[in-house]
């Protein structure tokens, strides 16, 4: 492989890595606030790039535009999921654990269903948009610029995390029910409606990272479990509940994946990523900067 | 149950109790026995075969996932293992699906020990990812190795039928007494295990974690043996599945869908009980059958909307198991 | 199957016919309804196909069911006429991709439905379940869409492929590099892109096969991981080869994802020739058509040939009032699949299994009667229609032209596609 190859390969894994730790992030954030994993989390990302596709089929604002727009749906999206479902799942005495899964693998069936059922199963994308198809050269190696608005956003959203996570009154009730959830109800923190405001911003970051691929993936009723499975092994790989560890371990499977796809056959990519899941677990049972 | 640290259970008392579960599950399971005989429908004995098989599975997966509280996402490992070794060492070598089905099981239960050393260290979603993600590197692998038949999968040539090939063209029935045979073992082990010292100390630890403390080794083989044994059961249902569908490709007997329909029934009906797998699979998988046949062809989703909807309503509704709906008394004091 | 086992179920469906379901019994003189069963994905990630397929099917039946003027199989009369003019009746399953679930469905359709032949099933894995099922049971399966070779290499006795298969398709691939080479053309390397479910590994495996036989140098070959999220390092490969032909065999999502990404990376690949699949797909085309100009596929089927029979532009466009979309290389095989069967079972005046099975076998039709570019219908032994000759087709000015083979080619092929 050429210098230059290799530069792309590692530029076009940077990228995606940037965007696949910002669909994992709100899975890791939900998870680290309740001990949760979202099933459906893969289905949120869908429900966003088709909330884009939409707003831009009847309105024609660019989707760089909507991505607010997205987040603000996906907030609704995610609160609403824990209302009307996680509440309950909170609620089980026995094997919360897996309650907890399956009712969130019914919820992500009935939301595929639900869009093949509204949406019908047809593949759809954004056409022309500013950013669609235009590619930015960097002395032979090609950056597209939708992945690079894609790591943008990323970083920004990141950037915006930590300073709520740390300066604002909401991220320190959310920080102090983590810690401590008998607690906070003796110093008047509703825990339920920070639970529920958990869940709207977990859900509200995978709806700018289904924003921003909406602008150039393909969109259909199934195409959350093309990115469900590595949301959560990259939250794993960090470690549950650990924001940083997200960004990192994001990153880290975008650069792993790029890699394996040009050196081993492409057809094994995937065994690359698993591998190196494996291998840090197997050293560090709690990911990369997991507390457990 | 009792959340007290004893290494031992008692002696005697839980015997005639234990006899009157035998006594119920011969019943139920002669009962079963009888139905195709009264169903002729083939439509509705492949269902029953289904059920029978999911139930007999998951009660594998209850061993490991419910007794011992490892949850395993990635029992489609085992249950391709199975299917493969099956099928490959009857189109290949000859060798009758019976042996295929010991060597399937053998060599998954070797895996799950070769695998359960390391992964037991890990705690929960720890775990649980750890698994998917080892079957997940199982499934690429087979996709991508050629002896195996790679992409293009294995086809079981016609032949007459036979219960050495265990080939029947049309005749479901005896498809129903394998699958049947499978799950009145994998209950009678279960209920072998439940009731040894084994089942004991597993109640002892999930009840007080401290308990595991004081028996951290000899709870760690006992994890290792039900790992073990839950992968011999499951391969041997991938074994009985490659050879009730005479075809099988690596989508169609290692993917993640697999692990979770594994996992599914035992959530449903009751996770780490006796019946629970069995109950679950009565619904889960008629429920599952029926809407697609009858209201999938429409291609509108409305059956995923069912399917979905309808799961997330039993978790919640019921997360101790659609089992807890026949049980007259309670155990509140069991939790503690 | 045996002979002793065809038998048995030659009986056993009178037997069932006359005394578990008297009903049936006294249809079967005068049957007012023939039931044909429909095995498509319905949900899951090909759904769209399956749904395709319906608005397809269901133009057929209205061509079968009632009298259209058209010089086309099973156009004339109301009905099957020669069973009294009964009406054709389709009963609709989704398989969701999983061979367990199709040979399922295949099972109730048949014992349930009493269908008379069921035609399916996009996933030629499923259709290999489905196929034993129906071998089975003597009952015929009309193999409309599903192109693995392998499937006809079984001594099946009730499979039937009225369109190509994947052999035939990429020998006609080779044969037009070849006659573009003879007009002096540079053609030295492929690509081989494909991906890795049984489709892309069928194809690639005979295209392997054929360029080496052919003295083509492969270039690269790539099998990916379908449904990827991203394929650029893949694609960086593609690029670094630049071969003189890229050979994709590629799904909707992946097509649209591998264009997309080959325009980002600044490749542009000197020609494309695709096994069809995402690439006969409008969508895809909707998609990122701007980036495939001069694009080829090859299809079964090509719009151009209403300009020489006219009824494909009727048929087309009641297609398309149904779906919103074309005909393209799926549909019109589903399409052309279920009158070929109205047409046998009418020949064979009757709904039982095996009569059907041999008026099928006993099928031989002239191309100009279907809306297809085959030169007839007639199939061999082994179930296989060898007369089904594929087409070339390029995307230029943003509809399909038939540019091989030259019989019925209107246009020559721009080559390169970018120079």
């Amino acid at each position: 492989m050429t210098t230059q190859a290799l530069l792309q390969v590692l530029a076009s894994g940077l990228l995606m890595g940037l965007i696949y730790a910002l669909i994992a992030v709100g899975l890791s954030l939900i998870f680290g606030l309740m001990d949760v994993v979202n099933f459906a989390h893969g289905e949120f990302l869908m429900t966003a790039m088709y909330v884009v596709f939409g707003m831009f089929l009847f309105t024609a604002i660019d989707p760089v535009l909507l991505v607010p727009v997205a987040a603000a749906a996906l907030f609704v999206v995610g609160a609403a999921a824990y209302l009307g479902v996680v509440r309950f799942a909170m609620r089980a005495k026995a094997n919360q654990g897996m309650v907890q899964i399956f009712a969130t693998f019914g919820l992500a069936t009935l939301m595929q269903g639900a869009a093949q059922y509204f949406l019908t199963p047809d593949y759809r994308s954004i056409g022309n948009s500013w950013l669609g198809g235009k590619t930015l050269n960097l002395a032979g190696v090609f950056l597209p610029w939708p992945q690079i608005f894609g790591g943008l956003v990323s970083i920004a959203a990141f950037g915006g995390l930590y300073l709520l996570m740390s300066r604002t009154d909401f991220g320190k009730a959310l920080e102090a029910t983590r810690e401590d959830q008998g607690a906070v109800a003796l110093v008047g923190i509703d825990r339920n409606r920070v639970f529920a405001l958990g869940w709207g911003l977990g859900a509200a970051l995978v709806g700018l990272a289904g924003a921003v691929l909406a602008i150039f993936y393909y969109i259909h009723p199934q195409v959350g479990a093309t990115f469900g499975l590595i949301a959560y092994v990259t939250v794993a790989l960090g470690g549950f509940g650990s924001v940083f560890g997200a960004l990192a371990a994001g990153v880290i499977v975008g650069l792993v994946e790029a890699l394996t796809a040009a050196l081993l056959p492409p057809a094994m990519k995937s065994i690359g990523i698993y591998t190196l899941y494996l291998g840090i677990v197997f050293i560090r049972p709690s990911g990369l900067f997991g507390k457990l | 149950m009792t959340t007290d640290v004893l290494p031992f259970p008692p002696a005697t008392g839980l015997l005639p109790r234990r006899r009157n579960q035998l006594l119920v599950a011969a019943a139920v399971f002669a009962a079963i026995a009888l139905i195709p005989f009264l169903v002729r429908d083939v439509y509705l004995q492949n269902v029953l075969v289904l059920t029978l098989l999911y139930a007999a599975v998951s009660q594998s997966w209850n061993i490991l996932g419910g007794y011992c509280g490892q949850i395993s996402l990635g029992h489609a490992l085992y249950f391709g293992i199975g299917a493969y070794a099956t099928s490959v060492l009857f189109v290949t070598y000859g060798v009758v699906p019976w042996g295929g089905m010991l060597v399937g099981g053998v060599l998954s239960a070797a895996i799950a020990l070769l695998l359960g050393y390391p992964c037991f260290r890990l705690k929960g979603h720890y775990f649980s990812i750890a698994t998917i993600v080892i079957a997940e590197i199982g499934l690429v692998l087979v996709h991508n190795w050629d002896f195996v038949g790679g992409a293009l999968g294995i086809q079981w040539p016609f032949g007459s039928d036979s219960w050495w090939t265990l080939q029947f063209a049309r005749d479901k029935v005896p498809y129903v007494h394998l699958a049947l045979g499978l799950l009145a073992i994998t209950w009678f082990v279960t209920f072998l295990i439940e009731g040894s010292r084994w089942g004991y100390w597993w109640r002892a630890v999930k009840d007080n974690p401290e308990a595991a403390e004081s028996l951290g080794v000899e709870i760690f083989h006992s994890k290792m043996a039900a790992a073990a044994v839950s992968a011999f059961f499951t391969a041997v249902g991938g074994s009985f599945y490659a050879s009730f569908l005479a075809y099988i490709d690596p989508e169609s007997v290692m993917s993640f869908r697999f692990s979770l329909l594994f996992a599914l029934p035992a959530v449903l009906g009751g996770i780490g009980t006796l019946w629970g797998p069995v109950v679950g699979a009565a619904i889960l998988i008629p429920l599952t059958e029926i809407t697609r046949s009858y209201l999938g062809g429409s291609g509108s989703g409305i059956d995923l909307i069912i399917y979905g909807g309808l799961i997330m309503l039993v978790s919640l509704a019921k997360p101790e198991g659609l089992l807890s709906l026949f049980r007259r008394k309670p155990k509140a004091e069991a939790r503690s | 199957m045996n002979r002793r086992e065809l038998l048995l179920a030659g009986a056993s469906t009178v037997a069932a016919a006359a005394v578990a379901y008297p009903r049936n019994a006294a249809l079967a003189q005068a049957p007012k309804e023939v039931t044909i069963g429909v095995i498509y994905p319905m949900s899951g990630a090909s759904a769209q196909v399956g749904i395709d397929a319906r608005h397809a099917f269901e133009t057929a039946l209205d061509i079968i069911n009632n009298d259209h003027a058209l010089d086309l199989v099973a156009a004339k009369g109301a009905g099957l006429t020669a069973l009294g003019g009964a009406k054709v009746r389709l009963v609709f399953a989704d398989h969701q991709a999983d061979p367990q679930k199709g040979r399922a469905e295949a099972e109730r359709l048949i014992t349930q439905e009493k269908v008379s032949a069921i035609i399916g099933c996009y996933q030629s894995s499923v259709s290999a379940t489905v196929s034993a099922v129906t071998e089975r049971y003597g009952v015929p399966f009309l193999c409309a869409d599903s192109s693995s070779p392998s499937l006809q290499k079984r001594g099946m006795k009730f499979f039937f492929r009225p369109a190509a298969q994947d052999e035939m398709f990429s020998a006609a691939m080779f044969d037009f590099f070849d006659a573009q080479k003879k007009k002096g053309k540079k053609i030295d390397t492929v690509a081989l892109f494909f991906e890795d479910t049984i489709f892309g590994v069928d194809s690639s495996n005979t295209q392997r096969k054929l360029a080496n036989d052919r003295g083509y140098k492969i270039a690269a070959d790539i099998k990916y991981k379908t449904n990827s999220p991203s394929l650029t390092a893949e694609v960086q490969q593609l690029k670094s080869a630049d071969a003189d032909v890229l050979m994709p065999s590629s799904y909707t999502t992946d097509a649209m994802l591998l264009v997309k990404t080959t325009a980002e990376l600044g490749y542009k690949p000197k020609n494309l020739v695709a096994q069809a699949s995402g690439f006969s797909e409008q969508v895809t085309y909707d998609a990122v058509g701007d980036k495939l100009k001069g694009a080829i596929t090859r299809a079964s089927f090509s719009l151009d040939l209403a300009a020489k029979r006219p009824f494909i532009a009727k048929v087309n466009e009641m297609f398309k009032a149904r779906s919103n979309r074309d005909l393209n290389d799926n549909t019109s095989r589903q399409f052309m699949g279920m009158l070929l069967l109205a047409e046998a079972i009418d020949r064979a005046g009757s709904l039982e299994g095996p009569k059907v099975r041999d008026a099928i076998a006993a099928t031989d039709i002239p191309g100009t009667s279907t809306i297809m570019p085959w030169s007839r219908v007639k199939y061999g032994a082994d179930g296989q229609n060898a007369d089904a000759s594929p087409v070339l087709l390029q995307y230029v000015g943003n509809k399909f032209v038939t540019i091989f083979p030259s019989d019925v080619a209107i246009a020559d092929a721009i080559w390169p596609m970018n120079g």
